[in-house]
């Protein structure tokens, strides 16, 4: 009898297969007809015009029907309700079907030919974008044909930065920040070295740039204040808080070798140093255990209620809420940047800030009905008159230039921005629609940013260099470099947690020495290989030396 | 004699004290975690960031419900969410009863082809993008029957019905046969009543499927209006979540937090579950032992 049912389910299986196998086969017909699709004409419509964006001169009277998936399960997919997307509805005469989704999502849309006209992802080093020639339009293309406006508003290094292989780019990203706009001053730090300035006043403003003055100022604070944790930093969870590449930044550890190569970082020896000082810090009782297991939770909790005496705060915009909270309710305790931990070999710090590549990045697809307005979009968004838009709507109906040539909101706006905030996000929407969204243009007002955190960007002025080089200079995803990677950083984060806990020297020198065996272990020199491959085709596209 | 009987009686005390004590520390493990949920989803964003209570709340607050229900579309969420699972549960247990109940009959032909396909189907399924092509190609994208007819079979809710089925007496087919009933008749007034206790098994194992499942609406529904309550309260704490996260020049006030949504969600989705597990759970228990004990 079984033996049986084993013959009958093996020819069963068989058949099944032979089935499967026909039907798939069958199945990918007459989907990849679209790659050599002819730029449609706009004959009729408009004569394109260098000088003026195609939006302005479209005689389309239909309203066009776009659709636009977002890969972000929490975009708010509302458009034409609110005050920002109404205007864009209007101006463009376009109507956008927003679809959202996860990489799931992404996948099903990809693999079933369900291509929306817009397409927007969040990881500019995934496969969906290295392959993007073979589903979207190259954006020169659709510029010189369409919109030749667009080559204004786009910015040049943006551009050069996402060419692909044939020369085109297909994407264009937000929150690029380009060599410009690092010069321009307008893009403020985000990293500080802060402490409350009650504590800051009791231990009489000492210098803490050494690790000798380090050490001694965290002991007075803690003598002074037993309650307070002398030194905290942002939540390590699976990464390294604020005490890997941040740190680093902050002591202004060197971005390559001599000559041009990838260098690693963690090994620096100016860096160990100041890993060696944090591990004595900790022996003396000056850094709380729970700082190595708190959550992004916890930690906010503690930034809120004013826990830490000083920190090595990463993300001062993401804090400036928590942070505002404790100055509004404990004034002239607020916490304040100052220079704080220094390279011990006279390097000057670095500060790392959002780079070339951006955040979410956006392509027309090759299924787009209409391409020219898909481009006009993206001329409008870009342009000044977009930009001030999507941040501070409509001048005269929620924001004035004030005298100081400063974009100020109108009090009732502004009151509802902090009594209100949902009516606000419902109603006006503004800061949230930010496809194409810059940091730019927080410089434009000064109720941008948060008044907790104004002082700190004040202080990392001039402390800021770009990190381009090394922006996606990893190895591809699935290779085993890149597999050899993850582990190696894994290591490193706990690496880094056990050296500045260690009980001894001993331990500290032995923790790291099993991460420079794992890293020979590892295939280190390979991904060293990759990455300086990769930081020389970045100079090339930037036209660095 | 009677002292064994005290003897007897001591045992049974002692297993029964041993036994209460157990359960009631496993009650307390299981209803304090939960009371806390509770409690905490009752409280201000402020008492919540603070934290530190367990029983009672600092700070009695709605504002995270407010925040939940602020969404005008939640209730047509909910009725999808009902919708879906009563269509979902009744279509679905009297589909696998039909078919649980022909395979049971042994002079069924390609019986054996049958069961092992299905077997087969327990082991190996097609994948996530093939379904995806199959759901397209059906015209299910975007409808609110493909949250009905995929949910249809389910192979090991057969087999469950399947074997309870073969335990009811062949004669009593056979008498009603002679009665001159059909095999409609004889599934519809003496099958399926005598199975009550398994039906409502499956009922409620695939009803609170239903209830939970988001990842349906999540890869095949783009349009809102067909969003169940489960996908409309994920995009609520996810946006919570990012609303923290561009905390930016915002307000300083904080009525709820990501923690607090998300908790206030927990209790509005569990609770219909809660409630309608009592009334079900009788018939659960039996349906239960039944498949247990074969005579």
């Amino acid at each position: 009898m079984n033996k049986a049912f084993g013959k009958k389910g093996l020819k069963l299986c068989t058949a099944l297969m032979a089935v499967v196998l026909v039907f798939t086969g069958c199945g990918s017909k007459g989907n990849s007809d679209s790659s050599s699709k002819e730029l449609s004409s706009i004959e009729g419509r408009y004569t394109i015009d260098p000088e003026t964006p195609a939006w302005k001169l479209d005689k389309k009277e239909e309203t066009t029907d776009l659709t636009w998936y977002v890969n972000a399960d929490w975009w708010n997919t509302d458009f034409g309700k609110d005050l920002v997307t109404k205007k864009i509805k209007e101006d463009l005469n376009i109507n956008i079907k927003f679809i959202k989704g996860d990489d799931t999502k992404l996948n099903t849309i990809f693999a079933g030919g369900e291509m929306p006209d817009l397409l927007t992802v969040l990881d500019s080093n995934s496969p969906v974008v290295q392959k993007a020639s073979t589903w979207a339009l190259p954006l020169n293309d659709l510029a010189d044909k369409y919109d030749p406006y667009f080559n204004k508003v786009a910015a040049k290094d943006t551009m050069n930065w996402f060419q692909l292989a044939d020369g085109k780019t297909y994407g264009y990203p937000n929150y690029s920040n380009t060599q410009n706009d690092y010069d321009s001053g307008n893009i403020p730090a985000k990293t500080a070295f802060v402490i409350r300035k009650d504590v800051y006043e009791a231990i009489g403003k000492p210098t803490i740039g050494t690790p000798e003055e380090f050490k001694s100022a965290m002991q007075q604070i803690k003598k002074e204040f037993p309650e307070m944790i002398p030194f905290g930093f942002n939540s390590i969870g699976k990464g390294t808080g604020s005490l890997g590449d941040v740190l680093q930044d902050f002591i202004g550890v060197p971005m390559e070798t001599e000559n041009g190569e990838f260098y690693n970082r963690n090994l620096d020896e100016d860096y160990l140093a100041w890993l060696k000082t944090l591990n004595e810090v900790y022996r003396n009782g000056d850094i709380s255990d729970d700082s190595f297991a708190d959550d992004g939770t916890a930690f906010e909790e503690k930034v809120k209620s004013g826990k830490y005496a000083t920190m090595l705060l990463d993300g001062t915009p993401q804090q400036s809420g928590n942070l505002q909270i404790f100055m509004t309710a404990n004034p002239g305790k607020e916490y304040i940047a100052i220079d704080g931990p220094q390279s011990t070999v006279g390097h000057e710090p670095t500060l790392n800030q959002s780079g070339i590549t951006g955040w979410m990045i956006s392509f027309i697809t090759k299924k787009a009905k209409d391409p020219a307005k898909a481009i006009q979009v993206y001329t409008y968004l870009l342009s000044e008159e977009g930009q001030k838009l999507m941040n501070y709507g409509i001048e005269g109906e929620t924001y004035k230039v004030n005298e100081a040539g400063k974009i100020e909101f109108l009090p009732e706006i502004k009151d509802l921005q902090l009594n209100n905030a949902d009516k606000f996000k419902k109603e006006y929407r503004m800061g949230e629609f930010m496809f194409f969204g810059h940091d730019r243009d927080k410089a434009l007002s000064n109720d941008a940013f948060a008044e907790s955190i104004k002082q700190m960007q004040e202080w990392g002025k001039g402390k800021m260099k770009p990190h381009f080089i090394l922006e996606n200079i990893n190895p591809a995803q699935g290779t085993p470099e890149a597999r050899s990677l993850t582990a190696i950083d894994t290591t490193w984060n706990t690496s880094l947690v056990s050296m500045i806990r260690s009980k001894d020297d001993a331990t500290f020198d032995s923790s790291l020495a099993a991460y420079k065996a794992f890293l020979n272990d590892n295939n280190w020199d390979k991904i060293v290989e990759v990455r300086s491959e990769k930081m020389k085709n970045n100079k090339e596209k930037l036209g660095l030396k | 004699m009677n002292r064994t009987v005290a003897k007897e009686d001591l045992d049974s005390r002692i297993f029964n004290t041993i036994n209460i004590i157990l359960l009631c520390i496993c009650t307390v493990i299981i209803v304090v975690p939960l009371w806390n949920v509770v409690i905490s989803s009752l409280s201000s964003g402020k008492a919540l960031a603070e934290g530190g209570f367990i029983f009672w709340s600092k700070d009695f607050s709605l504002e995270n419900y407010r925040a939940v229900f602020n969404d005008e579309t939640i209730g047509l969420a909910f009725l999808v969410s009902i919708a879906k699972t009563f269509i979902g549960v009744i279509t679905h247990v009297f589909f696998c009863a039909m078919i649980g109940y022909g395979l049971s009959k042994k002079y069924i032909r390609g019986r054996k082809l049958y069961v092992a396909m299905g077997v087969i189907t327990m082991f190996f399924s097609g994948g996530m993008i093939p379904t995806y092509l199959l759901i397209k190609s059906l015209g299910l994208l975007n409808s609110f029957w493909v949250y009905i007819i995929p949910a249809l079979f389910s192979y090991y809710d057969v087999v469950i019905l399947m074997n309870f089925f073969r335990n009811v007496p062949d004669s009593l087919e056979e008498s009603a046969k002679i009665d001159g009933a059909g095999d409609w008749r004889i599934f519809l007034k003496i099958f399926i009543p005598l199975s009550m206790p398994a039906m409502a098994t499956i009922a409620l194992f695939n009803g609170v499927g239903q209830w939970n499942d988001f990842m349906t609406t999540k890869l095949y529904i783009t349009d809102q209006a067909l969003y169940p309550l489960q996908m409309k309260l994920y995009e609520i704490i996810v946006q919570s979540q990012t609303q923290a996260m561009q905390n930016v020049g915002g307000s300083a006030i904080i009525e709820t937090t990501t923690k607090g949504v998300q908790l206030a969600t927990i209790v509005i989705t569990t609770l219909p579950i809660v409630v309608m597990y009592p009334i079900l759970q009788r018939y659960f228990i039996s349906g239960m032992m039944m498949g247990a004990v074969k005579e």
